[in-house]
């Protein structure tokens, strides 16, 4: 260790001399719960104080750049209100290890992953600060839907297909129908006199990738359905693989586009017309609040722990359906996006409210696109990978639900205006999917979820 | 009576030459003695009503005497020669067991009641203002449609209630849309007509919704994978039903809010009305207010009556001319029933007035698709049959091209005759696409012993 770090060393460690005992004291109070959380916790602070050692410089014009292992904490872990929900992650392994009630566990499971999402989005837009604009782009797009991409991976390593495609789907129902209908009810109703405009390009631009994504997910189901491929089973296979390959030529052709017409006709969602000029000098003064080696080991551990969190997700779906009596399709599709995304839900109906209706259209449309045209083709090439049959057949029932919304929302975006009624249409179409998919049964599922009880 | 009652009746007598109206009323009449019976009803009626009728302010000539009153709801309008085939539809039905010959009479009959119901409610809504009037023209628009639809649910013709409905949709937007800008086309040649294409878009979305409300029970059945088989469609259905009605009332507080700030109202739209505004406003109600009601009241009976027998013998008319009861219901049965929309909207369109005509026919298929269909479902809850939105699959597919192609049409906001031709062309596509359907569910109810 040089001068420096020593020095950085012994600063640390007389500031924290009394953080270090009162903060470790306030997470004993907090974690009362597991064991397990201490041992997580205490690993910290070690790592915390190696934070100082490594990323001494301070990157010009930002500032507080260096916290120490509690203002780091704090940043992260208290600031949000959202992180209450923190301890039930661990509090659902502990249910996990004492009962054999899955309804428990997945419940707990997934309210212990909705703040770990949100921080986690959160840690990418920190690090997107230090990369600049085209690698944040590129961050923004590719972990923007993490949470969704680590849950579809445990699902497809234990097999259940069916399980992927359906939390993929209901994904992108909600963030098309629900998370924009209550953006564009609420903004609409808080602007009440006049209608909200937003960007028709982008719009325009997702609606036809969106449709692109109908057409590659609906032509292996018309093939299966009407009995006509080639080699039963086979080609639907090889059909959904290459086209999955198409649809990532064509996410990262969208990508390159938009980052190329950034500074041309096309202006950043965030940064978009004059209803935001005040907007983008505040983005533009928002400082990082934490380092770049920060958000980096903050992304590692909040994907840790999700992925932990995923695991016991997935394992418990089968044994919530069958205690709550309801169609593991019916918690797929609408139970698991609308928890899971409960923050970005939030933050769409925020920014609609603030009159800044092209971020949240953003975070909804965005999303929405994200995932059928990256986030189903990934599964796709992943489990090519790992040897799983996932295919993009979703099934009759499902791809005609996709079409049709496509359809709609497409069609109510077209006009580049919102109001309060768009939004609540789409609120109610919403709740039409929904009752769909109670009155729904999977066939497929049926059988992965007969399991003998226990 | 009181002193003002005595002289009416008094003045009344001096118009003895009104004896000479009954006389003519009578030779008018000779079919049926029914009829008279039924005159002089209004005879009674309209004498209370000048006892009651006190002038509105601003509005002319609100106190008709009889013979005044059913001169003008009767005899102002050409349709109305139509009106002695009703109580020939019932003669015809009591003496004769030709089916087919009933249901095309009753046919003819309801066609101009159905025309004076829509002329009823306009009046009626000078006096209620725009809220209300627009309430009862959205409610009131296709009551014709309904009644007919009741009176099925209750003879448990459910198939034909989703048919007729659907095929109401079905003539609304291609058929009378299509002729509006056809026609108007062709007269206003040079240029191209406009339309709000903020109404138009707004209704293409509420249609599209609809489409959604009806292809996921649909879906749902064709697939074989609801949870309970018969029983959650059902279910779905009537919750659908009741999203789709909230949606509509949101619609109507949407619309009518709005009347006051962007969006104007259909019948006020745009420079090309702004002559015609002055002439709308200045339009005075051709009767008074309570003769609206009594003649609304008059008219909804009759087509109560006609419809009963429409429905009693549409069997029988589709087996007499060898025509599927689809065909029937989805074709033949709107297009003669809404003749009266047809004429007007084709009318408003050579007038230049686009924005009237979109309102009389996507309002229309607007109406009946987030209220009509609806409200029957909820109907048949009510009753006790078993009414839901899973409409088969070929009638659901249908519709869903239709309303996409519609939309389509309708984004651009204009309008010349060959979008009206084309729009002609579909509708004699899906024409053709019912006469060689063969609805599986309706001719179980139609193989009736011939008798």
């Amino acid at each position: 260790m040089d001068h420096k770090q020593q020095v950085g060393v012994q600063s640390h460690v007389e500031q924290m001399g009394s953080v270090a005992d009162s903060s470790m004291l306030d997470l004993d109070d907090e974690c009362l719960d597991s064991p397990g959380t201490e041992a997580g916790k205490t690993q910290i602070p070690i790592s915390g104080q190696q934070l100082p050692f490594s990323d001494g410089f301070p990157v010009g014009g930002n500032k507080m750049i260096r916290n120490g292992f509690y203002g780091s904490i704090k940043t992260v872990v208290f600031s949000n209100k959202l992180n209450l929900l923190m301890p039930f992650g661990p509090l659902a392994i502990l249910v996990h290890k004492l009962t054999a009630s899955n309804g428990w566990v997945f419940f707990l499971s997934l309210l212990g992953i909705t703040p770990l999402a949100e921080r986690l989005g959160y840690a990418t837009e920190q690090l997107a600060f230090f990369t600049g604009p085209t690698v944040g782009g590129l961050l923004n797009a590719t972990f923007g839907n993490a949470t969704e991409m680590i849950i579809s991976i445990y699902a497809l390593k234990s097999g259940m297909t069916r399980v992927v495609q359906l939390s993929l789907l209901g994904s992108i129902l909600s963030n098309m129908l629900l998370v924009l209908g209550c953006a564009f009810f609420c903004g609409g109703l808080v602007h009440n006199r006049k209608e909200q405009v937003f960007n028709k390009a982008t719009a325009v631009v997702n609606s036809g990738l969106l449709l692109m994504a109908v057409m590659g997910l609906l032509f292996p189901a018309v093939l299966h359905y009407t009995h006509t491929e080639r080699q039963v089973g086979k080609s639907e296979l090889a059909l959904s693989r290459f086209s999955s390959c198409i649809m990532l030529v064509a996410y990262a052709a969208y990508l390159f586009f938009q980052l190329r017409s950034q500074n041309d006709l096309y202006s950043p969602i965030d940064e978009e017309g004059s209803h935001h000029g005040e907007g983008s000098d505040n983005d533009e003064d928002e400082a990082p609040e934490i380092s770049k080696w920060e958000s980096v080991i903050w992304l590692t551990i909040l994907t840790a722990w999700i992925s932990i969190l995923s695991d016991y997700l997935v394992d418990t779906i089968q044994g919530a359906s069958e205690a709550w009596d309801l169609s593991i399709a019916f918690i797929s599709v609408i139970l698991l996006p609308i928890i899971g995304n409960a923050a970005e839900h939030a933050s769409a109906i925020m920014f609609a409210m603030k009159d800044k209706l092209d971020i949240s259209l953003g975070v909804a449309i965005g999303s929405s696109t994200q995932i059928s045209m990256f986030g189903i083709p990934f599964c796709v090439v992943i489990g090519w990978m790992m040897g799983r049959e996932m295919d993009l057949n979703f099934q009759l029932f499902e791809t005609a639900t996709l079409f049709i919304t496509v359809i709609v929302v497409a069609f109510f975006l077209q006009e580049g205006t919102s109001n309060y009624f768009k939004g609540l249409m789409l609120i109610l179409c919403y709740l039409i999917v929904a009752a769909s998919f109670f009155a729904h049964e999977d066939p497929t599922t049926t059988d992965q979820s007969k399991q003998p009880k226990t």
